[in-house]
Formats: C-alpha cells, sequence, structure tokens
C-alpha cells in the first residue's frame, strides 16, 4: 500500500509540467515562505512598483495635482527633448557629475574599505566611524555652508582676505564658476556611506584559506590576491555598492539646494532631479516632471546593465 | 626740504576744504517728507549725551535725607497746574473720557480731577521748592491703568523730564506696571452668617486639584471662595485668557532694568522747576504726582540680623499650634505682566496636581516669568500670631551652576508703604536664592546663608507676598560685566574705524601711536572681567561655563591690549564673535527663569517634613505615572484641545487649518469659543486644526481638504486660484453664479428659542439679532491697503482676505548716527551721500537684493509686468525690460557692485555690533530678533519708512512692497455662507488686533504680529512712534501682482544680478538676455490655461 502511495505521490517533474504550472505547484510547496514574504512583499507594490508605473502613466498626460488629467500622448516627451534647454543642460550637469563622483566614489570607497581592513580590528572600528560619520550625520554637508559662506567672516573669505588672495567676498555658492566643483566635493566627502560599509563587511567574510590556498598555486602580489581572490568572493557586495553608487550620483539633489539654493545661479549645478522638483514641486507640473522621471528611471536602469555586466569581469 | 609758507597755507585750505566737503555732503539733504518718522540728529544726540543713574547721584550721596512735607505738583487742587501741553489733547480731564469697564473707577476721592495722558504727547508741571527743602525726593504717581481705544498689551511707559532735560538716562525709561488677571480661573464666593466666634482661615485645594478653596471665619461670618481653572471636554486646562484689570495704583519712580533696588533719588535745588512726563507707550489716568522727601524711615532697609534682634526684643517667637497654610502657585492673585501664568508642568510625579490623561495647570513661570520686575502676588492670613517661614517647591534648571534670585516683598499689617505698596521687609530679602538643580526641589526662602527668613504675621491680617525677579547679588556684578562690554564694544568700533572688517594681520597699524587709550582700556577691561569671574565663582561656589565665558574673553583682552597692539589685528572677528557671545551672556545671566508649585507659610518651629513638600514623587509613583501617561497618549485626541462643548451634530459647521505654533493654534480656539464670540454670535461652530506646511495641497488632491485655510502666501493663493482649489470670494466669479449671492449681500443671523436662522431680508429677523454677515466691498474697503487686495486678484476675481502683511522698513542705529553727526536718510541720494562717512569708518549698508530691486522698480515708477490695456492679457509679459526696471536694475546692481554693499551677511549680529547701521528688511521680522536678541542695543535703535527715490517728474517716492499671507475659502466648502462668516469675521481689525495682543501677552515682546488690516494697528503693542513709522510705510506699499509663472521672475532677476556682481558683466545686458526665458515661460503657462497671450495696447509711457 505505501508503495502505490507513493507512487500517486511521485514528484512532479519539470520537464513534464508547463512553466506557469511548475511555478504555482512550487509557490504551493513552499507557502509559508511565501506567506511570510507577504507583507513586505504588498508594501514594496504598492509603494515602490506601483508609483513607477503610475509615474510612467502620467508622464502622458498633463496632470497638474489638482485637477482631472487630460490624455496627452508623447508630447511631454517631444517637449523635453526638443524644447526644453534647461533639461539638456540638466543632463549634462547630471552625467558630469554622475561621471566623476560614481566611479570615484566607488573607487574611493574600495580602497579606503581595503586599506581600513589592514588595521588591527580596535583600530579598524575607530576609523571605520571616522569616514562613516559624515554620512551618518543627516545634514553635517551643512558644515560647508558654513565654511564657503558668501558673508565677508566666513572661514574661507575670511582666510582668503587675510591673506590677501581676494578684497571682496566670493560668492561661492552663488557664483556659477564655482558651485558645480565645490558641489562635487561635497558629493564625493558624504559618499563613503552604506556601500563602504558593506564592503568592510565583504572583507571580513573572504575565508582566510582561500588566500594560503592561492599562496600555493603562485599569487605573487597584493595586487593579484585582491583582482583574483578579494574582489571575486565580494562580488554581491560589489553589486550593492554600485547601485548605490549610481542611484546616489544620478539623484543627487537635495545637497546641491541645501548648499547653493534653489535653482543653483544660472542653472550651473542643475541635474535632472532639480529639474523634476521645478516642474514637479513648483509649477505643479506633474506630467511633465513624471516623463523626466521616466527618463531618469531609464537612464539608471540601463547605467546598472552595464555596471552589471562589468562587474561579472571581475577577476577573469 | 622746507616748506615755503605759502605751501603751507595752500595745504591747508586744501585740508579744509576736503573735510567741509565732506560735511557739506551730509548737509546736503533737502527737505522730502515734511512728516518724517525718522529721529532728528538733535533728539538722537541729546538722548546719547546723558549721564547714567550711578553717575548722577554719586555727588549726592551726601546730600542729607530729612522729613518733611510732600511737594505736590497734582492733586485736586492744582488741577489747573499744568504749565504746558504738548497738544490740546494731552491731559484732559479724565471724565471726558469714555469709561466703559473703568471698575472702582471712583473708588480714588481724588478721581473727578484725574487727569488723562494720552499714548502721545507730553504735559509739564511747574513747582517751587522753599531754600530749607532742598535734597532729595522720590517721586510718586497715583495712576490707573485705563482702558481707551488707545490701549494694548504693553506696559506703560513714560521719559520723566526735570526742567526740560532728561535727570540721568534711565529716566528716560521708566515702565509703569498695569493690572493683570486671568479670567481662566472662575471665581465664586459664598457667605453665609452662621455665628462662629474664632477667626480662622482655611485654605485647601480639593477634587483632583483643579479647584483652590478660601474659607474664611471673620466677625461671625463664613466665607468660602472657590477658584477653579476652567477646563476642555477632555478636562484639559484652558490657556488664559488674560485680561488688563484698570486699578488704581501707585508708582515710585524706579529703575525698570533691575540694577538699582531703590526707588530712584531725585535731587532737587531750591527755586522754581518743571517736571514733565512725556508718553512713550499706552495711556494712563494720573490723579497725584507728590515729590516725596527721603527720610530716613523710607531711605534705609534694616539689615536681616536688625530684624532678628527687633523680633528677640520684643519677645517673637513661633505660634502656638501655627497651621502650615500652602498657596498653590498656579493661583497668584495678581500678576504683573500679562506672560506670567499658570501652565502645565508634568516632569514629575510629585507636581501637584497632576493628571496622565490630561493637561492640568499645576505650576507658575518657566520662561515668561523670567525678566526683572515681574511678579506675582499671594495673598494669605495666618491663624495664630508669630513667626513664620517660608518654603517652596520649584524648579530652577534654567541657568547652570547658578543660582537666581527673588525679591521677596510683602505688603499688609506693618508690612509695605501706608499706601499699601509693598516692600522688602529688609535688605536680604531682595536675595531670596534658588539653586540650580535638574530636578524638583523643596527649600526654604533664605539667602545663600541657609536659615530660612523669619517673618512676623499676626492673626487676623491679609498679608500679600510678593515674588519678585530680581538680579539679587549679582546686580553688580552683571552690571559691571554690562559697562565692560559697552567700553570693549566701543573700543572695538575704533579699531573697526581703521582696520575695516578685514584687518591686514601682516600690516603695522601702529596701534600704539594712533590709539594708545584703546590698548589700555583692553588691558583694563580683562582685569575687570578677570575680577568678576573670581567673584561669580565666590558667590556661586563653582566654576562652570557661565564663568569660563568671562575668562576667555579676558585672556583675548590681554593678548590684544600687550605687546604694543600686535595682536589686535589678527583678534579683531575673534572680538567681534565674543561681543556677541558677551551680550548673550548678559542676556542669560538677566533671565532668571524659575517654575513653582507651591509655596508654604510654615511657623517657624515647623519640622522639614512637615514644612517641606517632597520634591521627588516615589520611585513607584513616577513609574505609574508614566506608564499611565504613555498609554493615554493614544487616547488624547489633541484636535479637540481646548474644545469647551461636545460639538452638536446638526448645528452648521466650518473646518479651518492654519499651519503655525501651537501657540497660535490655542489662541485663535479660545477666542473662537470666547462669549459673544464667532460661534455664539452666528451659531457656526469651528473644527480648527493644526497643520503641518505642506498639507494643504494633497489634501485638496484627495478631496479631504478644509473649507478654510489660515495664512496662504498670496503667490499660492494664485495658484491654486488658476487651478480652481480656492473659491473667489469677490462676489463676480463668472463661474460661480450661487456663491456670488453670499459675497455680494447682506445676511442676519437671529437666534430664536435657542436655534439659530439666516435670512437675507433685515425685516424678516424675528428673534434677537445676533450676527450680520457683510458683503465682499463692505468687508474689505477701507480695511486694507490695495497694494494687498491687489496680490489676491487674478482676471478681476479676488481669491481671499489678506491677513497678514510683510513690509521692508528701515532699521538704523541712533548712537551711531549721533556719535557720526549724521542724519538718518529720507532718499537713497542722501543714503549714498552719508555711505562715504560710513565706509571711512568701515560700515556698510544691509539689504536684500531680490527686495532692493523689486521696491525700487516701484519707486522708480516702473512696474513688474507690461502695460496693457486689456485686463485679460494682464501679467502676459514681463516689465522688466521697460527703461524704467532697466534702470532701476542698473542702479541696484551698482549699489553691490560699485558701493560694495554686502551681498551676504548676519543683519542682526552686524547691526548690534554697529557695522551695519542701517538694515532694511520686514519690520516685524527684524524687530522680534534684536528685541531678544540683542537687549544690550535696546533703546539705541529705531526704524523708520524706507528711502524713497526722487522721480523724474519731481514727485518723491518711497514705497516698500507687501507680501501678503491670506485667508482662504477652499473649492468644494460645503457651508460658503459659514465660511465667510469666519473670514470675515477673522480678519476684521478688532479681531486682529485682539490676536496680535493675546500673541504679546503670552509669547512675550519677541511676539508681534503684523496684520494686514490697517485698523487693526491702532490697538497693537507698537509704541506711539512705531505706530507711526509703520503707519506712514503702510500708506506707501506697492505689490508686485501675481499671475500664472511669476515664480520665474526672482529666478531670473537673481541670476542676472549675480552675474553682474560677480563677474562684472552689465547689468542691463544680463537682464535683457534673460527676458525672453522669462516670455515665454509666461506664455506657456498662459496656453496651459488657456488665457490669451501677449501684451497689446499701448506701451507705458
Amino acid at each position: 500500500m505505501s508503495q502505490t502511495n507513493a507512487e500517486t505521490k511521485r514528484p512532479v517533474k519539470r520537464s513534464e509540467v508547463s512553466k506557469l504550472r511548475w511555478t504555482w505547484e512550487e509557490m504551493k510547496n513552499s507557502k509559508t515562505a511565501y506567506f511570510m514574504l507577504a507583507p513586505f512583499f504588498l508594501l514594496f507594490i504598492i509603494f515602490t512598483v506601483l508609483p513607477v508605473f503610475l509615474s510612467m502613466l502620467l508622464s502622458l498626460t498633463d496632470f497638474n495635482m489638482l485637477q482631472f488629467p487630460h490624455w496627452m500622448g508623447f508630447s511631454n516627451f517631444t517637449r523635453l527633448f526638443l524644447e526644453d534647454d534647461i533639461f539638456l543642460l540638466a543632463c549634462q550637469n547630471t552625467l558630469i557629475f554622475a561621471a566623476i563622483t560614481g566611479p570615484v566614489s566607488y573607487l574611493l570607497s574600495l580602497l579606503i574599505a581595503w586599506f581600513i581592513n589592514e588595521l588591527p580590528p580596535k583600530i579598524r572600528a575607530v576609523v571605520t566611524l571616522i569616514f562613516y560619520a559624515p554620512s551618518i550625520s543627516g545634514q553635517v554637508y551643512l558644515i560647508w555652508k558654513t565654511l564657503f559662506s558668501s558673508d565677508s567672516y566666513g572661514w574661507v573669505n575670511a582666510t582668503m582676505i587675510d591673506l590677501g588672495v581676494i578684497s571682496e567676498p566670493i560668492l561661492w555658492f552663488e557664483n556659477a564658476e564655482y558651485v558645480m566643483p565645490l558641489c562635487i566635493v561635497v558629493a564625493l566627502w558624504t559618499s563613503l556611506g552604506t556601500a563602504f560599509l558593506s564592503f568592510i563587511a565583504g572583507f571580513q567574510t573572504i575565508d582566510r584559506s582561500m588566500y594560503e590556498a592561492a599562496a600555493v598555486d603562485g599569487i605573487k602580489n597584493r595586487w593579484q590576491e585582491l583582482w583574483y581572490i578579494t574582489l571575486p568572493t565580494m562580488r554581491p557586495q560589489l553589486m550593492f555598492g554600485a547601485v548605490l553608487a549610481i542611484t546616489n550620483s544620478f539623484g543627487f539633489g537635495a545637497v546641491v539646494d541645501a548648499l547653493c539654493g534653489f535653482p543653483s545661479v544660472d542653472y550651473a549645478a542643475h541635474t535632472i532631479m532639480h529639474h523634476l522638483n521645478d516642474y514637479g514641486g513648483q509649477r505643479y507640473e506633474i506630467g511633465y516632471a513624471s516623463a523626466i522621471a521616466v527618463v531618469l528611471f531609464v537612464i539608471m536602469f540601463s547605467s546598472n546593465i552595464v555596471i552589471k555586466k562589468a562587474l561579472s569581469k571581475v577577476g577573469e | 626740504m622746507k616748506k615755503s609758507l605759502f605751501q603751507k597755507v595752500i595745504c591747508f585750505i586744501l585740508s579744509a576744504a576736503m573735510l567741509l566737503s565732506a560735511v557739506a555732503l551730509t548737509v546736503s539733504a533737502g527737505e522730502l517728507k515734511p512728516d518724517s518718522t525718522a529721529a532728528t540728529l538733535d533728539e538722537m544726540q541729546s538722548l546719547i549725551g546723558t549721564t547714567s543713574y550711578a553717575e548722577y547721584i554719586a555727588p549726592h550721596k551726601e546730600a542729607g535725607t530729612k522729613p518733611g512735607p510732600a511737594i505736590i505738583l497734582l492733586d485736586n487742587s492744582t488741577v489747573q497746574g499744568v504749565e504746558k501741553v504738548s497738544d490740546s489733547q494731552v491731559c484732559i480731564d479724565a471724565q471726558q473720557i469714555n469709561q466703559q469697564n473703568w471698575v472702582d473707577f471712583k473708588s480714588n476721592p481724588n478721581y473727578a480731577n484725574a487727569l488723562y495722558l494720552p499714548a502721545t504727547g507730553s504735559a509739564t508741571w511747574s513747582f517751587t521748592v522753599p531754600e530749607e527743602a532742598k535734597g532729595m525726593y522720590y517721586i510718586r504717581i497715583v495712576y490707573y491703568n485705563c482702558l481707551t481705544s488707545e490701549s494694548s498689551i504693553s506696559v506703560i511707559e513714560r521719559k520723566l523730564f526735570i526742567d526740560d532735560r532728561l535727570p540721568f538716562s534711565e529716566s528716560g525709561n521708566l515702565s509703569i506696571a498695569k493690572h493683570w488677571v486671568t479670567d481662566n480661573v472662575v471665581k465664586n464666593e459664598t457667605t453665609d452668617t452662621t455665628e462662629k466666634d474664632n477667626y480662622s482661615v482655611v485654605h485647601e485645594t480639593r477634587d483632583d486639584g483643579y479647584y483652590k478653596v478660601v474659607t474664611a471665619i471673620k466677625d461671625g461670618k463664613k466665607t468660602v471662595t472657590e477658584y477653579k481653572i476652567s477646563q476642555d471636554i477632555n478636562g484639559n486646562s484652558m490657556a488664559p485668557d488674560v485680561v488688563e484689570k484698570p486699578t488704581w495704583s501707585t508708582y515710585y519712580c524706579q529703575d525698570s532694568t533691575g540694577y538699582e533696588h531703590d526707588y530712584f533719588r531725585f535731587y532737587i535745588l531750591n527755586g522754581t522747576h518743571t517736571l514733565t512726563l512725556e508718553a512713550e507707550r499706552e495711556p494712563m489716568i494720573v490723579s497725584s504726582i507728590e515729590l516725596v522727601p527721603v527720610d530716613d524711615d523710607t531711605a534705609v532697609v534694616p539689615t536681616y540680623s536688625q530684624v532678628l534682634a527687633e523680633y528677640a526684643n520684643k519677645g517673637y517667637t513661633a505660634p502656638d499650634k501655627g497651621e502650615i497654610t500652602v498657596l498653590e502657585a498656579e493661583f497668584p492673585d495678581f500678576v504683573s505682566d500679562s506672560s506670567v501664568y499658570a501652565t502645565n508642568d508634568n516632569s514629575s510625579a510629585g507636581n501637584y496636581p497632576i493628571k496622565s490623561k490630561a493637561q492640568v495647570y499645576n505650576v507658575i513661570g518657566e520662561n515668561s516669568y523670567s525678566t526683572v520686575g515681574q511678579w506675582a502676588a499671594y495673598k494669605f492670613t495666618v491663624n495664630k500670631t508669630g513667626l513664620y517661614k517660608f518654603s517652596m517647591r520649584y524648579k530652577q534648571n534654567g541657568r547652570q551652576g547658578m543660582y537666581i534670585c527673588r525679591s521677596i516683598k510683602l505688603s499688609g499689617g506693618d508690612y509695605g508703604l501706608p499706601d499699601g505698596t509693598p516692600t522688602v521687609p529688609f535688605a536680604e530679602a531682595h536675595n531670596a536664592q534658588f539653586n540650580y538643580d535638574k530636578e524638583w526641589q523643596s527649600t526654604y526662602i533664605t539667602d545663600g546663608s541657609g536659615d530660612p527668613f523669619q517673618f512676623y504675621f499676626e492673626q487676623g491680617v491679609e498679608y500679600t507676598l510678593y515674588l519678585e525677579c530680581s538680579l539679587g547679588t549679582l546686580k553688580e556684578l552683571i552690571q559691571r560685566v554690562e559697562n565692560s562690554l559697552n567700553k570693549i564694544n566701543e573700543c572695538y568700533l575704533r579699531v573697526l574705524q581703521l582696520t575695516g572688517n578685514d584687518p591686514d594681520k601682516y600690516r603695522d597699524y601702529r596701534f600704539l601711536d594712533i590709539m594708545p587709550e584703546v590698548l589700555y582700556e583692553f588691558l583694563v577691561q580683562a582685569k575687570e572681567l578677570e575680577a568678576v569671574k573670581l567673584e561669580f565663582e565666590e558667590l556661586c561656589g563653582t566654576t562652570g561655563s557661565h564663568t569660563t565665558t568671562l575668562h576667555t574673553i579676558a585672556i583675548l583682552l590681554d593678548t590684544m591690549g600687550s605687546d604694543d597692539g600686535d595682536y589686535v589685528a589678527a583678534n579683531m572677528s575673534t572680538l567681534k564673535s565674543y561681543l556677541g557671545t558677551l551680550g548673550t551672556w548678559i542676556n542669560n545671566s538677566k533671565a532668571a527663569s524659575l517654575v513653582v508649585d507651591s509655596i508654604s507659610v510654615c511657623p517657624a518651629d515647623a519640622s522639614d517634613k512637615a514644612a517641606l513638600r517632597k520634591a521627588k514623587a516615589g520611585f513607584f509613583k513616577s513609574i505609574g505615572f508614566e506608564i499611565s501617561s504613555f498609554f493615554w497618549s493614544f487616547f488624547t485626541d489633541y484636535d479637540q484641545m481646548g474644545l469647551t462643548s461636545v460639538p452638536n451634530e446638526n448645528s452648521r459647521r466650518v473646518e479651518v487649518w492654519l499651519a503655525s505654533g501651537r501657540d497660535q493654534s490655542q489662541i485663535w480656539r479660545t477666542m473662537i469659543d470666547a462669549e459673544n464670540s464667532f460661534t455664539e454670535s452666528t451659531g457656526v461652530a469651528v473644527t480648527l486644526k493644526l497643520v503641518t506646511g505642506g498639507t494643504l495641497l494633497p489634501s485638496i488632491l484627495s478631496g479631504k481638504g478644509p473649507d478654510v485655510y489660515m495664512g496662504l502666501g498670496s503667490s499660492d493663493v494664485i495658484n491654486y486660484a488658476i487651478r480652481d482649489a480656492v473659491l473667489g470670494v469677490s462676489g463676480n466669479d463668472p463661474r460661480k453664479e450661487v456663491q456670488n449671492e453670499v459675497f455680494s449681500s447682506n445676511y442676519y443671523t437671529y437666534k430664536k428659542d435657542g436655534t439659530y436662522f439666516v435670512v437675507n431680508d433685515p425685516a424678516k429677523v424675528e428673534g434677537e439679532l445676533t450676527h450680520v454677515s457683510q458683503t465682499f466691498k463692505e468687508v474689505t474697503d477701507n480695511n486694507f491697503v490695495p497694494a494687498a487686495m491687489d496680490t489676491l486678484r487674478l482676471l478681476d476675481v479676488t481669491y481671499g482676505i489678506p491677513q497678514t502683511m510683510s513690509f521692508a522698513m528701515m532699521f538704523y542705529r541712533m548712537d551711531i548716527f549721533a556719535e557720526l553727526g549724521l542724519e538718518v536718510p529720507e532718499s537713497w541720494d542722501q543714503l549714498l551721500a552719508i555711505l562715504p562717512v560710513l565706509q571711512t569708518n568701515n560700515m556698510s549698508i544691509g539689504v536684500n537684493y531680490i527686495s532692493a530691486i523689486d521696491f525700487m522698480i516701484y519707486q522708480k515708477g516702473g512696474n513688474m509686468w507690461r502695460y496693457t490695456d486689456d485686463p485679460m492679457h494682464a501679467g502676459a509679459e514681463i516689465g522688466l525690460d521697460t527703461n524704467v526696471a532697466l534702470e532701476a536694475f542698473d542702479y541696484v546692481c551698482r549699489l553691490y557692485s560699485d558701493y560694495s554693499f554686502p551681498v551676504s551677511y548676519d543683519a542682526a549680529n552686524r547691526f548690534r555690533t554697529g557695522e551695519m547701521p542701517i538694515v532694511i528688511g520686514d519690520y516685524a521680522g527684524i524687530y522680534n530678533q534684536l528685541i531678544v536678541y540683542a537687549t544690550e542695543i535696546a533703546g539705541l535703535w529705531e526704524f523708520t519708512s524706507l528711502p524713497g527715490t526722487h522721480r523724474e517728474d519731481g514727485t518723491f517716492n518711497y514705497d516698500s512692497l507687501a507680501g501678503i499671507g491670506a485667508t482662504v475659502m477652499l473649492h468644494g466648502c460645503k457651508d460658503v455662507l459659514g465660511a465667510w462668516q469666519y473670514m470675515q469675521w477673522q480678519t476684521s481689525a478688532e479681531v486682529q488686533a485682539n490676536y496680535g495682543n493675546k500673541m504679546v501677552a503670552l509669547i512675550g515682546p519677541s511676539a508681534k504680529y503684523e496684520s494686514a488690516n490697517i485698523h487693526a494697528l491702532q490697538n497693537l503693542s507698537w509704541t506711539a512712534s512705531e505706530k507711526a513709522a509703520i503707519e506712514d510705510q503702510m500708506s506707501h506699499l506697492s505689490s508686485i501682482v501675481n499671475y500664472p509663472g511669476s515664480y520665474i521672475i526672482n529666478r531670473y532677476t537673481k541670476f542676472a544680478f549675480l552675474a553682474a556682481v560677480n563677474d562684472g558683466a552689465d547689468a542691463v545686458d544680463a537682464l535683457t538676455g534673460y527676458i525672453d526665458a522669462i516670455n515665454s515661460e509666461l506664455e506657456r503657462k498662459r496656453m496651459e490655461y488657456g488665457l490669451p497671450i501677449g501684451a497689446p495696447g499701448s506701451p507705458q509711457p
């Protein structure tokens, strides 16, 4: 009897059923796991996935937040690319910004994490905190506002006047020449954040015996060790860090607002994010702002794919 | 080479010519505003150049004190003795004033001859002192704080002149207290005549502690008085409504800063003199003014040891079977100031009374009870004659590592002056000390010595205990620091005049040759501060951050003063920030905040256990209280805070939102619910909700918005209006036929059998008429300046009623102008003429460039928008490219580029140090900041209207620009009439003035409110001269009208301005480069809303 039973309850083979049915069966088998996942998943769909699709939909309308939207087709997009000079300026700024801060902050995080990893545990904890501090203490970047204050009593201005470099105070954050470089410096300063921590954690998880094995196999120096063992082993952390670096460098907006005001002088540090806020927050043109958001989304998404491809080459 | 005489003469003539030309520049001021509100140079110089009281009194220290008759200037026999008045309205017979609410006015036998002194003008009396009577006098004034149409919340302020000059600078700033009662305390008195023979008074607190009950049995009559703080429906105590109560009282001229405990003494020689009272704030009625000779009895206050010796002499001992009387501090009988009121403190479970589910008023004080001269008074009696001591449960966590002081003054029985004025029974009573502790404390009232003060009280006499904020033993030290600060400040300015804002470290300025006295002064002040620091430490027994400040500054001054001044230049910026620190230090040291839970009158021999209330609650009681508070916090409905009746589901209801502080919302709540106020007269209940700033937009989006929103900025009003989110209230909106009716006719609310009815025909009113709803025209005509209404109008429809109105005015430092001998500029030409003098002294002028560009365009006669004949096309094109506007823009850019106005600066700080003797900015904003932040320059600054511009056609214009916050009605409002009734009630002059005064009463003088209603200004608490200045500017206002796309303008003018200032670009070119960008954005926005584009019609001439 037990024999026949076992035969009828024989596990279904993958090749025997359709893909959909297979998935359903699998889901039924691990329903407890799905049940436990459900609360987060539900919130994730409602507050993250749905808004993304909603904004794609809204980008095709003239929604103004207060009245019912009208269908506009792709006219928001044509206006964005063909008529909006400031958008193109914002794209240029964003790309310059992302191209500098993204890779630099990423490499900086990695290198500093690597160096710190070499330190004795107690000192490591202290040094980690020092590097991580700027990003945990929320609005600490406002210190730059004090340093580079436009007032003749601002630290940098006062020092430079003292040294006789200048005679009138420079309006640092209100001068188109200085705005962008300053913002990039501040962005780099605050960028040693979560990615940096995950790198440190990644370095910790590597099995020591692998280095011994590698030494036996003929690794010659620390660089080879880094490239062939360390980095491939911590590929998940690298991926995580990269995604964060991209989103941060593209979505860098609040810091510029706080330092330079909104909009920055002559749009010198106007990024796509600012353009989005400008239309969404100031002009209540949510339809148009959604179109900008969609473009930003596409840019981030595709750069993610590129990075993913690049990271798979690590250690090869 | 030796110069010839001829060369010398030429040199002399040239240099003299240069000097004179500088003077000529300043003199070249033409007469511009005949009724200028700014102080003249003479006025400023006379104000600055007076001696202090200490200097005044020093030479007369030895002048004899002897008893003699008072010299009477004014009483019923000499009522006509007024020598001269400044105008006919001053000094009229008080009988002629409308005496509404003048309680007890006739209780003064002299009332019939009392004189009314209004809030402006001055009155002078003359008097003769015979040869034998010359000497020291106090000045005593019997006055009545009357309520008239001129009254506001402020204290009465007068300047006192003798022989037409201020005898000392402090007499220019006499503040005379008014009497206040809090009407959230309900008093209920019952008397029965049951035969009782013995005398007794029992204070008790019962029924959850909401009540204070005083049972008195006296002369066979039993009086039970119940005091109760009114509560809302959830048991929370209601915010106090502090009301001025007119009372006859006596005032002795005294120091309002707290440095001088005794009354002012005036040294009067024989002969004929005059005495002048000049009004600064508030009207008053005076029934007598007397010069009281200083005799030994009043002049010499005994020391405590003398008093103790006298007790022993007379055989006074602790009472036999004396009882402890507990006075709950939250029930004062009178307070000196409207901001001394009961409040809630749940920080300790030991406070009494206390509730975890509601906020019950259980203490008095905190920050609003900390200014020198403020007092709370408590009446009490004792049941047995004998010696008593006071114990108190309080918290003093305001001044770390230090004590604060209160003066203990008493009246009643043998205490106080015969006229009822309370006095200290002995000198040490000025210094009752309260030490610092994070937690609540329970101690006896005593000075530093530790032995409780003992007082002799007789059975059956009603005494009043006054707890008055004083500087106590610290007064002398604080005064020394303040003098020191003034001296250092002078030195700082002297050095600054030589070196400028940013001294060159490496240059040798030769301070030792040029200004040796400054270096010497630095050293002297370093020693002085160090000495003060040591004395402080001795007094407090500890070193703390408080004294370290003095030490740090002393070290810096020492460095700067030594080494021939080599380190002066390098340390100037540090000194500047230290000056600010020192100013703040003085402010902090003067503020003596104390929270008092209860005061007990205990027999001198009572044990500590009986006399001292427990300072801290027991461990389990505390934990229990915390847990239950946490639990109840889930069930508290904060929207219901202050509701006095359960809302009736059927009644008409309006939902009102406001985005400001909790204090503001509570004040509105009490005002709406007050007797005879909005809800009672209209039958419309109001749900008031306090929301955070950005909530309105999402709420409209989700259809859950309010009916009325208070305080929406005018650009938002227009933004919402073009999206059809707010309702036009001018009654001419073509899209809203039904609602228009409401705004263009009168509605009559009447009450019949407890129900409210509304009709639109006065003939149909059947019951008691309670409210008449006005039309839009009636509401706005004459109440608001046209500039304010313009900002809320779009295509001829108005979308709200102005609530607040801010505009820029000019603040100036009188002392600096007086010192430099400059007149306050009335025009930009004059301002630029005095600028070289200011700049030679390394001073500058602070004005925000965006606001300067805006008002300059209007002062020159331009307009932000291109002129067009067709109202439908208004606002379609920018007017910045007109000649006038470009000229104005260029002018402002040159102020910053050629005349070096700073673009970025800390206005309050630079104004305080004197580097920026002129600051232009929002009048209430800057005033509120200076009044709390820069107390050391109090009285040295004023504000007046903006400098103006001479136009080419010969006219003169000094317009400022109005910024409006409005009350609007949201689209989707169900009860449009109810909402409209609320809006017109809320923006009416009476309600606005009432609100502004309540704000000042609760928060203090730094909560000045800028009401948009021009009639409200009359009753707000500004001085007469401030009022005149504000009124003057109010009648010279323009505004930038908002149209779709307005937001783009400031952005591009800012870009153009920065390009001109940063890179030296041509201002006109920079601005014209952005005109197209602005116009195309405007065009795009107009197309979005289907408005016609372009601005046809004749261009502006």
